[in-house]
């Protein structure tokens, strides 16, 4: 964004300081500063003590850190990495408390109030999103601003968010596991008739005994562990079953569909994803076998538990790495003044999606989330690479376009660049096998600490353009939010597992037993993202 | 046991009607095949006391159409691997309205027809699947009996499993 009149760009900054500044006041003075404001309209150049000025601000920075850490923070996690929220694929899971923007301007407020917070990737997602609705809506901002229209708006903006936290930090005064256990003898409760006096709706649910209640949520359960979660928040009798049938979350534990059956401890395929045929199959580790009766993992007191904090890939979702970084333009031509010179800021991203066979898509592009994840199937990755193959000869629809879905070009054209991998995870120490067999010495192992970590993961994938390469990422699962929860402090740590952090990140060459590191600079960690339908039978 | 195959049972439904029934069909229900092997053989009709006729005929009509299935053995393993696959036959069959669902489920139970029992739960947890609470509770016209407090509580404390 370059601004052509300095003088503009001038007025404009100051007026963008006084809003901050401006915003600051309602959070820390309450509804009698309001009054105060109103009366210091007449006089907008009135700037409060700059000392006052700079406190203000540090709590307001405070107040606007509540609301975060309770939606995107479990939404997101990561510092700075943001990921198209409102357009995701799956609206109905996300139940963000604040109401996201809609026009181009409150996206672009958005996106000045993000970068206020030095939030930058959330910023430029919402200034992407306000210009693209509207190439002209700074200027709509600044005349807003410009009218004094903006303290009306910013007051009923900020007043909403003080309203969330203080609602959501009055101290609890059950404890959640005393709540629910409270809840055993409730009945399921049958909806009141619509109108008074019509006979009440039809609920036959009401009448089935427990035991049919809890073979139905296991039903659900082993379905998706997600909708069985959903079941809780129904009625009190549902909450109860969902936190007390601990045999249903033993079975998702030990299943192959979410749970650590389909982990694999040790490469399933070759990297280009076709099996590896063996005379002898090896015996596969898995950490909770059906076959022998298993102990819970000594630190967890529940299988509920062991399941959303042992080490675990989804295949219910894409994991996506956001990756912006600025490069300097050239200077325009009419002015040599350097300052002034454009900076260009890039977006790409990482995707990997993991299948419970071993295999996994690696895809890095400057493609669009919304654009390209819905499509990045093995299907469409094989038909891709096929039609870049003889790219002239034939026009890509011919070949590639399916039956059912036709895909559209741009995310094709991604896919062409789509890498075959393996995936594994590492296999947590254990005294029947210590015979490790990895087929090449990995370049960490001598550097970092040997005993493997069990949250590690090895992906290697295939090399571009040239056959002798192999890529090997290792990253580490991680929580979504490691750092301290200011706003819930009693709240349990969600979604866990679900951030892939860099480690390492080497092309291996296999005809000179060379590695050669690739810098990790701009490498930001994986999220986890989940797609409608995806490893879920629909 | 050929003698036996071919002989008919009386079942006398809740509501006192009588329903001539093939033993082998009677016996995918496990409370009357355990009943008549304690027995020996039953002459005189067995009230089943739970059941109304209709929802009689309707379970009958399942344990006739199955009445050559393999017995089922007592872990499902695999069914749980595809457990939303419901035969075709079975699907149609399950096609009723909320009330005769619930009804074959609670006679399944009462009868220990497991299978069909699977069925029905399945059936069921096809219409959880995929929607919100609020939308489950509009199907199935249950209820919130959460204070909102309680609600949000419940809510924070399962955040994780919402993936």
């Amino acid at each position: 964004m370059t601004m052509a009149d300095n003088a503009e760009l001038e007025s404009f900054r100051r007026q963008w300081r006084e809003e901050v500044e401006s915003r600051t006041k309602p959070i820390t003075a309450g509804t009698s500063q309001q009054t105060s404001s109103r009366t210091a309209a007449p006089h907008p150049r009135h700037f409060p003590p700059t000392r006052h000025e700079a406190f203000a601000r540090k709590e307001d920075e405070d107040g606007e850190a509540v609301v975060p850490s309770s939606q995107s923070d479990l939404v997101q996690g990561v510092d700075g990495l943001s990921l198209a929220r409102p357009d995701d694929e799956d609206a109905f899971q996300s139940r963000t408390p604040r109401t996201e923007p809609k026009s181009a301007l409150e996206h672009f407020e958005r996106a000045v109030e993000k970068e206020a917070e030095g939030n930058l990737g959330d910023s430029l997602q919402h200034y992407r999103k306000a210009y693209r609705l509207d190439a002209a809506v700074d200027k709509e901002y600044r005349n807003k601003h410009f009218a004094g229209a903006w303290k009306k708006t910013t007051q009923t903006a900020t007043s909403k968010e003080p309203t969330k936290p203080t609602s959501d930090v009055k101290p609890d005064i059950v404890p959640t596991s005393k709540l629910i256990t409270s809840f055993f003898s409730f009945p399921i409760p049958p909806a009141e008739p619509l109108f008074e006096g019509d006979p009440a709706p039809p609920c036959p649910i009401a009448h089935v005994p427990s035991e049919v209640i809890v073979e139905i949520l296991r039903h659900v359960a082993l379905t998706d562990p997600a909708a069985f979660c959903r079941m809780a928040l129904v009625c009190k009798r549902f909450a109860y079953h969902f936190s007390h049938e601990q045999h249903i979350w033993k079975r998702i534990c030990q299943g192959a569909k979410f749970g650590f059956k389909a982990m694999h401890y040790s490469f399933a395929c070759d990297v280009h994803g076709n099996p590896e045929h063996r005379l002898e199959p090896l015996p596969r580790y898995t950490p909770f076998p059906t076959d022998i009766p298993v102990q819970l993992p000594s630190p967890l007191s529940s299988w509920s538990e062991v399941f959303h904090t042992f080490p675990r890939i989804r295949f219910t979702g894409i994991y996506i790495s956001t990756v912006n970084y600025t490069r300097a333009g050239a200077a325009s031509a009419y002015s040599n003044i350097s300052w002034n010179s454009p900076i260009h800021i890039v977006t790409y991203y990482r995707y990997l999606r993991f299948y419970p066979d071993g295999t996994v898509i690696y895809l890095l592009t400057t493609v669009e989330p919304v654009d390209v994840v819905p499509h990045i199937t093995k299907a469409n990755v094989t038909a891709a690479r096929a039609t870049s193959r003889k790219q002239h000869q034939k026009s890509a629809q011919d070949s590639v376009t399916g039956p059912q879905d036709p895909v559209p070009p741009i995310a094709l054209d991604a896919l062409k660049r789509a890498q075959w991998g393996r995936w594994r995870l590492s296999k947590p120490e254990s005294p029947t096998d210590s015979l490790e067999e990895s087929g090449y010495s990995f370049p960490t192992k001598d550097k970092s600490t040997s005993t493997p970590d069990p949250r590690d993961l090895i992906i290697e994938t295939e090399g571009i353009g040239a056959p002798k390469y192999i890529y090997v990422l290792h990253l580490a699962l991680r929580s979504s939010t490691s750092r301290p929860v200011i706003a819930h402090p009693m709240a349990p740590n969600p979604s866990r597992n679900t951030k892939l952090v860099w480690k390492g990140y080497w092309s291996y060459d296999k005809l000179t037993d060379d590695w050669a590191e690739f810098g990790l600079k701009n490498d930001r960690a994986f999220v986890f993202r989940r797609v409608r339908g995806w490893g879920i039978n629909y | 046991m050929a003698d036996t195959s071919n002989q008919e049972l009386t079942f006398t439904s809740s509501d006192g009607k009588n329903l001539q029934v093939p033993r082998d069909v009677a016996e995918r229900s496990l409370l009357i095949k355990n009943m008549l092997d304690d027995l020996g053989d039953a002459t005189e009709a067995i009230p089943i006391p739970n059941v109304t006729e209709n929802v009689l005929t309707k379970v009958l009509e399942w344990c006739t159409h199955h009445r050559n299935d393999p017995p089922t053995t007592g872990d499902e393993d695999d069914s749980r691997r595809k457990t939303t696959d419901i035969e075709e036959w079975d699907q149609k069959f399950m096609q009723v309205d909320q009330e005769m669902l619930f009804e074959i489920i609670l006679a399944a139970n009462y009868l220990d027809i497991k299978p069909l029992l699977d069925i029905g739960c399945k059936t069921v947890a096809n219409m959880i699947k995929g929607k919100s609470p609020e939308e489950i509770r509009k199907t199935f016209n249950i209820q919130n009996d959460f204070t909102p407090e309680e609600e949000d509580q419940i809510r924070r404390e399962n955040e994780w499993a919402e993936e």
